[in-house]
């Protein structure tokens, strides 16, 4: 019974990918190039080689992070589009700790900057949680918003304050080795990504073991069952959106702090760590495991881009032409659970002619 | 002339028959009444006459043509409107506009002398005339321009009328229209009916409300239980005969149970004044109070929508009391959230049972802990014990006799009875203090009453208080100790359960008390 | 002062996109579909059009091409969310990272980092001046000297305003967002009514992107709509969809980028952070209607829909 489902779901995963690979194919031959070279290169070079198996895994470690920090509340129904705002922040912010602080031991220092970019995380993610708990207030468009704050204000913070002075374009101080994670195994890869394993281990727990996880579910299904059966739904929603943006700081702070080093107006790349998440967590189902499957995939979509310009003529922004395609197939799966159940109660109210009291 | 004959009609929802091989026949020109219970059918059987629902069965017949309609336009094209008791206005925009809504005038530009051509602009002071002459032709007290959201439910009411009247319709079937209107709006609802009336209108009345029935019907048709069990000329007939009719005499009494004195016994749970409103300014729970001793079973019986759900919600913890306490063995609880309801022991079984009392989609062990899940036996630091929350549900299964074929499933495979036997599970093994039990047997199959109703007694036995909210009398009149009657937000009546009729709460339940005339929360 | 009559005309300036954005969502959201596509689709308009005047040679062409091409974008978005009653905001953003993806990869494709089509398109060409208020001291600023399509947009407010009150059409749409229930009873047909909407949308985003590139600055870049469409979407809801309302708000927030720019001589990075004001506009009306609501309500907990 459960395994039928699994592969029910798994198939339903499988034909927008191959709908997108496609039509994404469709589009490289119209400008005259191989889709098959472009995306067998795309393969081999990010998951059949040792170091780009590596270089796959240290990009894919952010977006684990992202793709679980949405997951957990769309779980429970609670759309946060800010992930990007609030991963950029984290990042932001632990940048700060990293280039401010001298004469800290690398184990104290890594730990100083995560934890400030986590913190940022949440009390940015506090801002729209507060607003939904206790004024009921609808999270996706101010989260959405939200994101913009984010650009202009580590735009003005990093022309301003935080300028590096020697560098050429717009950018802070690049944060001090003490802070940096170190490159392991000879590649790309650094502890970072294990940090990320971790937060995955644990977030598999959390889904599956926990109490709140137990909660975080009964709250998507059916909120006012949660409520009225005891489970403070208020709070869950402070809890669940502290989690999320504690996670979006940590993969904008690991990012930088692992990868860019320093922070510049373009540091998130395109369209945006955050967004890179939204989509791994749709095509994972929003289960831990998926995630990482789903996180890997795209990461070698991604990092195997980087070599389709030695073969071919086709530009790598191909890689975000088949983001944006499969979102948008994924989105019918993702019927909105909101528009859903309205729809159902409204069907079953014509069936049954009931209009309300009385028959 | 019998301007519609039902013949042999019948609805049936897989299994269950909501409408019996109705016979009925409603004259030209009179105001015909359609009285029953709640679930008795009637707005099924309206559903069929106005074409948003097609008979399992039966013919029908509008002025002596048989009719198949497929939707509601279908119905008006033969002259038959129906105002729901949810209106389906649109509040942004005015009367005119939405009593034209469908049929627009557009503005005319003209091209050259005779050539005219339909410009896509609304002709509104055409329009806002055409409404005005239809207004004073049927003497309603409405302004053309007047913004919908803005109007009075009365004012709305008769927008809706008139949306049917403009469109020609001559048969117009009001569904409870009276339910949400002031006893004000009620006599001016009455009159417009009758100036309908007397511009050859054919009514049909569907409600409960028994006063208004005697006041403007020329006919009662009586639906208990899908079927028409009785039709009067109202002249001859009184609301006790009504009130008997709808309510039937098959009330089975429990020989073995016992009355017992509880005046010695200590009050358990208290409510004090508890009033709240669903808007601001309207009130739908006023000054309610009552208490209830150990061991003892308080039924609130009354036709739904007069403030029991309400009541039930405020002292779930789901709304917010605007005055009033509650207190449960003299510690106050008033107003406080679900979680701590639960905590200091009270049992709830929701009148909405897969809105509020169970999550379909979760399996059954994970229901069957919900509310308590924060217990040292099913959870600890945080991590679920799925082991005894399987055990658990392995042993409830057993206890409350609930059939479902696979243990792990889903709750959503469980029948009506079998899912309300979770919550009973649930609530009753936590060993509430005080139980509020509403609409427990709604929607379940017999075997399953049977059980649940000794359960609720067993509950009662070991000294605990609960509270009986339904409207189903039987059921009341079955299991309550003490029995209040609810109408209008407000307790009109008290009985003690072994001197309780059906007749004498029935016309409690419409609102009519013992000497003769309503009273009863008349003014408002 | 040169700096007043460069904020008033800088303010018309940068509200023009902005405004045509708004009239064009304004029916989307009347009719209950959350447009959160309009961004892609200014990007699809700016786009399509200036490399179609590159590829043509003519401004008109371009601009009728573009047209068409975003009202593709329209149905595509319209066939998922309407039709497929798939997760809007999912779909819409699907829109905006597919637009800004397909963009760079032509870009890159024809080895251009950007779009230069001003050796077509005289700027200042385009730039009409107004015959008597031309000479009106700083009204001319405000008014006069602007393009074929900001003119354009200041026409459509009445338009706007007149289909929305005064037309079946108007009528109908918001009927569909307000009462679904309402409609079908009259027969009318919301998934029409809803693709209409979008479309409406997708081609006043197509004239507002064209606007952006080729009538101000006869150049495509990558990211130049950044953000305009969300600042469209927090104009409609502060302005509760209303045409001259939300206007209103479309030049509040136009003003605000004027100022970001004008006073950035003077203020330095500072005045950037004036572009944070619409976000923080509509944050806050959002709080204050919900508080509203939530403070009459009685009600507690939260529930599906």
């Amino acid at each position: 019974m459960n395994q039928r489902r699994w592969l029910s779901n798994f198939l339903s995963v499988l034909s927008p990918v191959v709908l997108t690979l496609l039509l994404g194919g469709i589009i490289i031959t119209a400008i005259g190039e191989d889709p098959v070279l472009t995306y067998s290169v795309m393969i081999q070079r990010s998951l059949f080689s040792y170091s780009g198996i590596l270089k796959t895994l240290h990009f894919a470690a952010p977006l684990i992070l992202t793709g679980l920090a949405i997951a957990i509340t769309f779980k429970a129904n609670i759309f946060n589009m800010g992930v990007e705002g609030q991963a950029v922040l984290g990042a932001f912010f632990a940048g700060v700790a990293g280039f401010s602080f001298t004469r800290l031991p690398p184990a104290l220092h890594i730990a100083l900057c995560l934890l400030a970019g986590m913190a940022v995380g949440v009390l940015f993610a506090l801002i729209p949680a507060i607003l939904k708990a206790r004024f009921k207030v609808d999270e996706m468009v101010v989260t959405l918003m939200l994101n913009y704050v984010v650009v202009e204000i580590t735009k003005y913070l990093s022309q301003g304050v935080y300028k590096d002075p020697a560098s050429g374009y717009v950018s802070t101080y690049a944060i001090r080795e003490s802070a940096m994670f170190k490159k392991i195994f000879n590649s790309d890869i650094t502890g970072f990504f294990f940090i990320s394993l971790v937060v995955f281990a644990i977030m598999i727990v959390v889904f599956k073991k926990s109490k709140l996880g137990y909660e975080i579910t009964a709250i998507g299904l059916n909120p006012e069952f949660a409520e009225a059966t005891g489970m403070d739904v208020r709070k869950k929603i402070l809890a669940i959106m502290i989690l999320s943006g504690a996670m979006s700081g940590l993969a904008g702070a690991g990012f930088l702090m692992s990868e860019k080093y320093r922070y510049t107006l373009d540091f998130s790349g395109s369209p945006g760590i955050g967004w890179d998440g939204m989509l791994i967590a749709l095509l994972g189902g929003h289960n831990p495991v998926g995630i990482v499957v789903a996180a890997v995939f795209y990461s070698a979509l991604k990092t195997g881009s980087d070599y389709i310009g030695l073969f071919t003529n086709v530009p790598k922004e191909i890689v975000g032409v088949i983001q944006g395609i499969l979102i948008l197939f994924l989105s019918v799966r993702f019927i909105d659970s909101r528009f859903k159940v309205l729809g159902r109660v409204k069907a079953l109210v014509r069936s049954h002619g009931v209009s309300g009291s009385g028959e | 002339m019998a301007v519609i004959q039902a013949v042999d009609l019948t609805k049936k929802y897989g299994n269950f028959v909501a409408n019996n091989h109705i016979n009925l026949s409603i004259e030209q020109g009179e105001i015909t009444a359609i009285v029953g219970e709640n679930g008795a059918g009637k707005t099924t059987l309206m559903n069929m006459f106005y074409g948003l629902q097609r008979p399992t069965g039966g013919e029908l017949y509008i002025r002596e043509k048989q009719v198949n309609f497929n939707s509601p336009l279908d119905a008006i094209n033969q002259g038959l409107g129906m105002v729901h008791q949810h209106f389906k206005l649109v509040p942004s925009l005015t009367v005119f506009e939405n009593i034209m809504l469908g049929v627009e005038i557009n503005k005319k530009i003209k091209l050259a002398k005779n050539v005219r051509v339909n410009s896509p602009i609304i002709n509104a002071r055409s329009e806002r005339d055409e409404v005005q002459k239809i207004i004073d032709a049927y003497k309603f007290e409405l302004k053309a321009d007047d913004i919908v959201e803005n109007i009075s439910i009365g004012a709305k009411q008769r927008v809706e009328i008139l949306k049917m009247l403009y469109r020609n319709v001559d048969i117009l079937i009001l569904d409870e229209p009276t339910a949400v209107l002031t006893p004000q709006e009620v006599d001016e609802l009455l009159l417009n009916m009758r100036e309908l009336k007397k511009k050859g209108k054919t009514i049909i009345l569907i409600t409960h409300k028994l006063r208004e029935v005697m006041d403007i019907s020329d006919k009662v048709i009586v639906i208990r239980r899908g079927k028409v069990v009785g039709t009067k000329n109202t002249a001859e007939t009184n609301p006790t005969e009504l009130a008997a009719m709808m309510v039937g005499r098959d009330v089975i009494l429990d020989v073995n149970r016992e009355f017992k004195d509880l005046k010695s016994n200590r009050v358990a749970y208290k409510v004090t004044d508890i009033s709240t409103e669903t808007a601001p300014g309207k009130k739908c729970l006023d000054r309610i109070s009552f208490e209830i001793r150990e061991g003892e079973i308080l039924g609130v019986a009354g036709v739904e929508g007069n403030g029991q759900s309400q009541l039930v919600s405020v002292l779930s913890g789901l709304m917010v009391a605007t005055e009033g306490s509650v207190t449960l063995y003299d510690k106050d609880i008033t107003n406080r959230w679900p979680e701590r309801l639960r905590r200091e022991g009270i049992g709830i079984i929701p009148e909405d049972r897969y809105a509020q009392g169970l999550c379909k989609d979760m399996t059954l062990g994970d229901n069957l802990i919900s509310g308590y899940h924060q217990k040292k036996e099913f959870c600890r630091c945080g991590l679920l014990d799925k082991h005894n929350i399987a055990k658990n549900r392995d042993e409830l299964i057993e206890q409350y006799d609930i059939r479902i074929s696979d243990r792990e499933g889903k709750v959503s495979q469980l029948s009506g009875g079998n899912a309300q036997k979770i919550i009973i599970a649930r609530e009753f093994d936590s060993d509430p203090k005080v139980l509020i039990a509403s609409q427990p047997t709604r929607g379940v199959d017999i075997g399953s009453i049977e059980f649940i109703h000794k359960k609720i007694l067993e509950l009662r036995n070991q000294n605990k208080a609960i509270l009986l909210v339904s409207s189903e009398l039987s059921e009341i009149m079955n299991l309550s100790d003490r029995i209040i009657v609810m109408y209008k937000g407000k307790i009109v009546g008290e009985v003690e359960g072994r001197e309780a009729d059906s007749s004498q709460l029935g016309l409690l339940m419409a609102g009519i008390t013992p000497d003769g005339r309503k009273k009863a929360g008349e003014k408002n | 002062m040169n700096l007043l009559n460069s904020i008033l005309y800088d303010t018309i300036y940068h509200s023009t996109p902005l405004i045509l954005a708004v009239l064009g969502g304004l029916f989307a959201h009347k009719a209950n579909v959350l447009n959160i596509g309009l961004e892609g689709m200014m990007l699809m308009g700016a786009f399509a059009a200036t490399l179609f005047v590159y590829l043509t040679g003519s401004l008109w062409l371009g601009i009728l091409i573009s047209i068409l091409l975003t009202l593709v974008l329209g149905l595509i978005f319209s066939f998922f969310g309407v039709t497929l009653k798939s997760n809007f905001i999912i779909t819409g953003l699907g829109i905006n990272i597919f637009v800004q993806a397909f963009s760079s990869f032509i870009l890159k494709f024809m080895a251009l980092s950007n779009i230069n089509v001003s050796n077509i398109i005289s700027v200042s060409a385009l730039k009409i001046e107004l015959p008597v208020i031309r000479d009106i001291p700083y009204l001319s600023s405000l008014l006069s000297g602007h393009t074929a399509i900001t003119y354009l947009s200041l026409i459509l407010i009445p338009v706007v305003s007149i289909i929305m009150f005064r037309t079946k059409f108007g009528v109908y749409v918001r009927v569909v967002g307000e009462n679904e229930e309402a409609a079908k009873s009259v027969g009318i047909s919301t998934v029409k009514m809803r693709y209409i909407a979008v479309l409406i949308g997708a081609v006043l985003c197509a004239l507002a992107g064209a606007n952006l590139a080729t009538e101000r600055m006869a150049l495509f870049t990558n990211g130049m709509i950044s953000g305009r469409g969300f600042i469209a979407i927090a104009a409609i809801y502060c302005g509760r969809a209303m045409p001259v309302k939300s206007t209103v708000y479309a030049l509040i927030f136009g003003l605000a980028r004027s100022l970001a720019i004008n006073l950035g001589l003077f203020a330095g990075p500072v005045s950037g952070l004036f572009e944070i004001v619409p976000y923080l506009m509509i944050v806050t009306v959002l709080f204050a209607v919900s508080a509203f609501e939530t403070s009459h309500s009685r009600i507690r907990g939260f529930k599906n829909g």
